[in-house]
């Protein structure tokens, strides 16, 4: 008569069932988790979440009895993982907030503060030596990865005592073990979604990670290295600890140590060699330190690991819940990990070995570059830093060919450049006067920057000048030197307050400025010419040319040089000495690193020999 | 919120997917209106290439549009730069020129890295065409000329205009102009845009614009050159294809019609002196004007059914409208009777005997009293739905709807319908019925209308008109009555044997599944009515409010007597049609002679109701205690108790609303024993949390203890019952 018809589980259990099958549920589909595309496993962690919290709401809607606490605190930490690896860190946390009143319930207590620290120290002292307390310490767990996620440094070091008891006491696994003990069937253990050893394990090397990242923007790069050196021992996944010797080596170079922090550099390159940054920032050091050969050394390699098919995967991705990459998100981490794109590596790579003599090299690494616009299959996206104007690269290109002896092929280069601008040139242009480069430029209407055109083009013809100079056909340098000549004429200056002139050369020039650049093409074509007259012996027009390109440009070498000689012929022996005297003195500083590579004086010319100019101002005599 | 799509561009060679670029488009309006049209309105795509490459790499572009052309140009190399940029121009990428529905026209250089959209132009209205025309002179590959059409006729010319003064270089020319659209399609040839508007099919000079004259002057020969173009009465044409011009001059365009009839159009030549609307006429045949005038008659018949159709839906659709807002107006009005509704339902129960099954029938009559019909369209929906619901029906609360389409319904007439409520024994009462009226726009514009308006999802309106409950009062079948007059109490002896097998089986089968008595006697105690609810009503109030009610059949008989008063309470509680409501099954109408009423519930248990007048208030007050009726409700089955005092509550409540309100004086309140009823019921609401937690986790107690103690609360809660003054 009392048999029950109707077999019912009691609530507990149906839970505790609904728990584990979605828990298995989502190990299975973590399992096979390379078949399923990305948006269909988001799909599924959508799902799972709604389904763990419609489940806690369930759970919740009984008073809190100690007996059921265990099932609770796993229903509410699988919520919240899902919950945190979809960035809902409210929700989390409001889930948090929840169940951590009602542990205090549990506890006897009530909750009073409302705010998260005093809240989990109330709890942490109520629940100190109870059974519930290593219930709560899995809740602080996940509290701390919300912490991390959401780059609240400053509350994890508050709570650093009670985090790092946490480390301690989990390795015992005390969850399970108690967990068994107190129902002996396996079919009451709640399951979790992800084990909580692995969480803070993961939790505490990214945790060091983001503080070394953090301090080391703030300038504390002692500090964070002692914190760097300790995490670098943890347990934790090979890219991880990668990136920890890596920022060790980024604290290292901000404390003037860069030999110490190449080593940390290696050393995270050898621990993983998806981390690329450290290759990055070792070549930064080696500029630094001036040692170019290994810096083209490291643009090289960094520029084979850049084309390697792996290298457009974010290292960070993971299939399991909470990856690293969902954990790590500070700014100062992220500007720190930044790589230039392949292209702007292979840019820097050509110009370093154009500029430092591996000249053939250079040349073939331009030629990559530009072939790399021209095929088809590269991938579009935005490049960060930006790349030069292609015109620009064009114009670097064509000048390495020049240097390589390939006067043909830059002028190939140069025609097309010349090409496409000259249509869309102005006839007149005024500049202003500019405080900065980077001030307002004179945009047209299409989005071009007209000024820079002109400028462009006139070094493309300056660049032609050049290439006839190099195969000694005078005459038609002399026509290239005058098209840019022409052309720079065409802009005038406008000082605040003054009608629009020429420029002239008693006005100061700021470096970087397109009124400095145009003077130095202006400087640079003069003096070209005047040497091509010297070589027609049209003395007259090169003395003339010479004089203005040293007005224009005070500093060039050639137009100095070959000034004093035209002085020389023309029988002024002491006017062309003191001329050679004078460049001499100069002709240190004049190669200036920030003016682009096609605005510096050619070396194919012809030359004068300097020993043997000292000698004729030897036979000179003293006045 | 911002909408992304993708375009894909593939390579032609391969066909596989090279990159995909995300186009925001920024405002949720154009989503929304993109969606609507989709139908019609997709970006347009065309691919423009620079001027000096001999052979295009590449050699197609898919385009999201499957039906505008695919196609690419060779736009002229200074307007190529101008637009867009000298870095494209310098590497000679291939440039996508997009026309996105919100009127945006967007460029893309492919093979730029970094290359982001960027928008061209504005058109302010969806762009239904791009192309690329050589407008006359220069070379033949050459496009000099970009034109864009947005659906409206707002046509876009982009071209290089001639330098201005002051030294300035030339720069690339907008140029809008408006032609009366809307715009289907469109193309281009060497001079002429043709663009379709649906009716007829028209060119547009595009070289008179270019001829030469500069700046600001120029933009404004255009627009006024794009004001009048040649009508060259083609109608219907949807798609149009590329043009091709035979070495004579004639242009020959292929275009499909609505109809699905390709066309092709061979075009006159053109001649630069001849006023182009002069050329077609000279070519027009009598057999050209007829079917033209065919095509007219044709449209303007079809137009003309279409207006009629339209008036008589408006007509409808005006009925419709009033009837919603009357309804929609009474139901604001909650106070409002439901006697005063201009349309309501009432109904009326009704046992019926069918295949030795008795049924519970419900006869609903929908009463138009408005000063509207009720035209087709109009369906009558009846959702029943009992308020509990049996274990065995997985505790899903299931409802039953029945809907009754009718043709027309005029002001006055009813409308009966009738439908089964219950078999015997299987529904749980009350039973909620809800009527409501629904109106399909489908009925006013047909399926595929309806179906291409997403905006409305069901197509239905649905207006409620009132809500009947059918309680365990309707459904009693109460034992005929003049036995009931010539005999109350051998009422045990009319149960038939029949009756009486069937009601022990039944109510051993309850007691067997532990949901029946609580445990005391046996089949012995079976015609023992055990369980029994009471409801106390004070007889002032009830001789107010049914004398109140009666007095106009009765107006002699000032004063009910209290027995009397008794039968009249109960034949009211059983007579009376309580929101619309009716018990269908008196049809004899003999009053109630005696207050004790036998009767059989729906599934088959006896119940007596009893109703005695009874003194309440403590017995050292005697003087004080107030004279009340108690009704008590007698039953085997808890379910029938249950339901009943349910019912008879309900009854009482209404009674109570009608009854004239007057102060109750509080002395007669404090003799009532509140404090004694207060104090039970915290006891009983213990009980009740314990044993639902214990419940909750079914730990230690057995499910029949737990049901056990529910009876015995709820039995203590019916037993004691306030006064209802």
């Amino acid at each position: 008569m009392s048999n029950k018809i109707y077999h019912t589980l009691s609530l507990f259990d149906k839970w505790v069932q609904e728990n584990n099958n979605l828990v298995n549920k989502w190990k299975q589909q973590e399992g096979g988790g390379d078949t399923l595309s990305r948006d269909q496993s988001q799909t599924h962690l959508k799902w799972c979440t709604s389904e763990f919290e419609t489940l806690l709401r369930k759970i919740q809607g009984v008073p809190p009895l100690a007996d059921h606490t265990q099932l609770e605190v796993s229903v509410v930490y699988n919520a919240c993982v899902c919950f945190t690896a979809q960035s809902q860190f409210t929700e989390a946390e409001l889930l948090l907030k929840q169940a951590t009143e009602r542990a205090l319930q549990m506890a006897g207590n009530f909750p009073v503060a409302s705010d998260p620290p005093v809240l989990w120290r109330t709890v942490l002292k109520s629940v100190e030596n109870t059974a519930l307390n290593s219930c709560v310490l899995y809740l602080l767990c996940l509290q701390w990865a919300i912490w991390l996620a959401t780059c609240q440094l400053k509350m994890i070091e508050e709570f650093q005592e009670e985090l790092t008891s946490l480390v301690e006491t989990l390795p015992d696994g005390v969850w399970d073990d108690r967990r068994s003990k107190a129902r002996g069937k396996s079919f009451d253990i709640s399951l979790l979604v992800m084990e909580p050893r692995r969480l803070v394990e993961l939790l505490q090397i990214c945790t060091s990670i983001a503080q070394g990242a953090e301090r080391l923007s703030e300038g504390h790069s002692s500090e964070a290295l002692s914190g760097l050196q300790i995490a670098s021992s943890l347990p934790a996944p090979r890219i991880l600890v990668a990136y920890t010797h890596f920022l060790s080596g980024s604290c290292l170079a901000h404390m003037s140590r860069p030999q110490m922090a190449l080593q940390c550099y290696r050393k995270a390159l050898e621990t993983d060699f998806r981390c690329v940054c450290a290759l990055y920032q070792s070549m930064l050091i080696y500029r630094q330190l001036g040692n170019t050969q290994a810096e083209i050394q490291a643009l090289h390699l960094l520029h084979s690991t850049r084309m390697l098919p792996s290298a457009t995967e974010p290292a960070l991705a993971c299939t399991h819940l909470l990856s690293p990459s969902s954990l790590l998100r500070s700014q100062s981490l992220s500007s720190l990990l930044s790589v230039p794109s392949a292209l702007s590596v292979l840019h820097n790579l050509a110009l370093k070995c154009v500029l430092h003599g591996r000249v053939s090299e250079g040349v073939e690494h331009y030629l990559d570059l530009l072939a790399a616009f021209h095929s088809e299959d590269h991938q579009v996206h935005a490049e960060v830093p930006p790349l030069p104007r292609l015109t620009e690269l064009y114009l670097e290109a064509g000048t390495a060919l020049l240097m390589a002896q390939r006067p043909a092929d830059c002028m190939a280069l140069c025609d097309e450049v010349i090409s496409t601008t000259l249509e869309l040139l102005p006839e007149k242009l005024i500049l202003e006067e500019l405080e900065q480069r980077n001030e307002i430029r004179d945009v047209s209407v299409e989005g071009e920057d007209r000024v820079a055109m002109l400028l462009w083009t006139g070094a493309a013809y300056l660049l032609q000048g050049h290439c006839q100079t190099h195969l000694k056909d005078w005459k038609q340098a002399v026509i290239h030197y005058t098209r840019c000549i022409n052309l720079l004429m065409k802009v005038w200056f406008k000082k605040r307050g003054f009608q629009p002139q020429i420029p002239s050369a008693d006005m100061i020039v700021k470096e970087g400025t397109y009124l400095s650049v145009l003077q130095k093409l202006k400087g640079l074509s003069l003096a070209g010419r005047g040497i091509s007259f010297t070589q027609t012996d049209q003395l007259k027009e090169a003395l003339r040319d010479l004089q203005l390109s040293l007005q224009a440009f005070p500093e060039c070498v050639g137009a100095g040089l070959w000034c004093g000689e035209v002085l020389w012929r023309l029988g002024r022996r002491r006017m062309a000495a003191a001329h050679w005297e004078k460049t001499w003195t100069f002709s240190a500083q004049s190669s200036l690193e920030s003016l682009p590579v096609y605005l510096q004086e050619p070396q194919s010319g012809p030359s004068l020999d300097s020993t043997e100019l000292r000698h004729r101002i030897q036979e000179l005599g003293p006045i | 919120m911002s909408l992304y799509k993708t375009p894909k561009q593939t390579q032609s060679s391969s066909y596989e997917m090279l990159s995909s670029f995300t186009l925001p488009l920024v405002s949720a309006f154009v989503h929304e209106d993109e969606l609507k049209t989709r139908m019609r309105r997709r970006p347009v795509l065309i691919c423009v290439f620079h001027g000096q490459t001999a052979s295009p790499p590449f050699s197609s572009t898919s385009s999201a549009e499957a039906a505008s052309p695919v196609s690419h140009f060779h736009l002229k190399p200074v307007l190529f730069k101008r637009l867009f940029g000298i870095d494209t121009a310098l590497i000679k990428s291939p440039v996508i020129l997009c026309g996105l529905p919100d009127g945006r026209l967007c460029f893309l250089p492919l093979r730029l890295p970094g290359s982001r959209l960027r928008v061209l132009h504005s058109l302010e209205q969806p762009v239904v065409f791009i192309g690329a025309s050589v407008v006359m002179k220069t070379g033949p590959e050459h496009a000099q000329c970009l034109v864009a059409v947005g659906e409206l006729g707002r046509v876009l010319l982009i071209k290089m205009d001639k330098g201005g003064s002051e030294g300035e270089c030339s720069r690339a020319g907008f140029t809008e102009g408006c032609v009366p659209g809307p715009v289907v399609c469109g193309c281009v040839d060497k001079r002429h845009l043709y663009y379709s508007t649906g009716s007829d099919l028209l060119a547009l000079d595009l070289s008179k614009g270019s001829s030469g004259i500069e700046g600001q002057e120029c933009g404004e020969e255009t627009s006024a050159a794009l004001q009048s173009p040649t009508s060259l009465n083609v109608c219907r044409v949807i798609s149009l294809a590329q043009p091709t011009c035979s070495p004579a001059g004639e242009v020959q365009l292929l275009g499909l019609s609505i109809r699905g009839q390709l066309q092709r159009i061979t075009l006159p030549v053109w001649r630069k002196d001849a006023r182009m609307s002069k050329l077609p006429q000279g070519r027009c045949s009598a057999r050209d004007l007829l079917s033209a005038i065919g095509d007219v008659y044709e449209r303007a018949s079809v137009l003309k059914t279409s207006i009629k159709s339209k008036n008589q839906t408006l007509r409808h659709l005006n009925q419709v409208l009033n009837i919603s807002f009357l309804l929609l107006a009474s139901t604001r009005e909650e106070h409002f009777p439901i006697q005063e509704k201009p349309i309501r339902c009432h109904a009326m129960t009704k046992w019926s005997r069918l295949l030795q099954k008795d049924s519970l029938n419900l006869t609903c009559v929908l009463d138009n009293s408005s000063p509207y019909v009720l035209e087709r369209g109009w369906t009558l929906t009846i959702a029943a739905f009992p308020l509990s619901c049996s274990p065995s029906a997985g505790g899903e609360s299931s409802s039953t709807n029945f809907s009754f389409q009718f043709c027309n319904l005029h002001p006055g007439e009813t409308l009966e319908v009738s439908l089964p409520l219950a078999a015997a024994g299987d529904t749980y009462f009350p039973v909620t019925i809800n009527c409501s009226l629904t109106f399909s726009v489908t009925s006013l514009l047909g399926e595929e209308e309806v179906a291409s308006f997403t905006g409305l999802q069901s197509g239905c309106i649905s207006l409620p008109l009132n809500t009947l409950t059918v309680d365990w009062l309707h459904v009693l079948q109460v034992k005929s009555s003049t036995a009931s007059h010539k005999n109350t109490t051998s009422q045990p002896n009319n149960i038939t044997t029949a009756d009486t097998i069937q009601a022990f089986v039944r109510s051993h089968r309850i007691w067997c599944s532990g949901r029946g008595d609580g445990g005391g006697g046996g089949a012995s105690a079976l015609k023992q009515e055990q369980y029994s609810a009471c409801v106390r009503v004070s007889s002032e109030l009830l001789r107010d409010t049914l004398v109140l009610k009666s007095s106009d059949l009765d107006p002699q008989e000032p004063m009910l007597a209290p027995h009397n008063l008794c039968i009249s309470l109960l034949d009211w509680m059983l007579s009376d049609s309580l929101g619309g409501v009716k018990m269908g099954h008196r049809g004899d109408e003999i009053a109630l002679s005696s207050p004790v009423v036998h009767a059989q519930g729906p599934n088959g248990d006896t119940v007596k109701l009893t109703a005695k007048e009874v003194n309440i208030g403590e017995e050292s007050m005697a003087k004080e205690s107030l004279s009340a009726i108690e009704v008590r409700v007698e039953s085997s089955s808890v379910a029938a108790v249950c339901g009943l005092h349910h019912a008879v509550l309900h009854r009482v409540q209404t009674l109570l609303q009608r009854a004239p309100k007057r102060p109750a004086s509080t002395k007669t309140v404090q003799s009532l024993g509140l404090r004694q009823a207060l104090q039970r019921a915290e006891c009983l609401l213990q009980q009740i949390q314990q044993s639902r937690i214990s419940a909750a986790f079914g730990v230690g107690e057995s499910t029949r203890q737990m049901t056990h103690s529910f009876l015995s609360v709820y039995r203590e809660l019916r037993e004691n019952p306030l006064l209802i003054i």
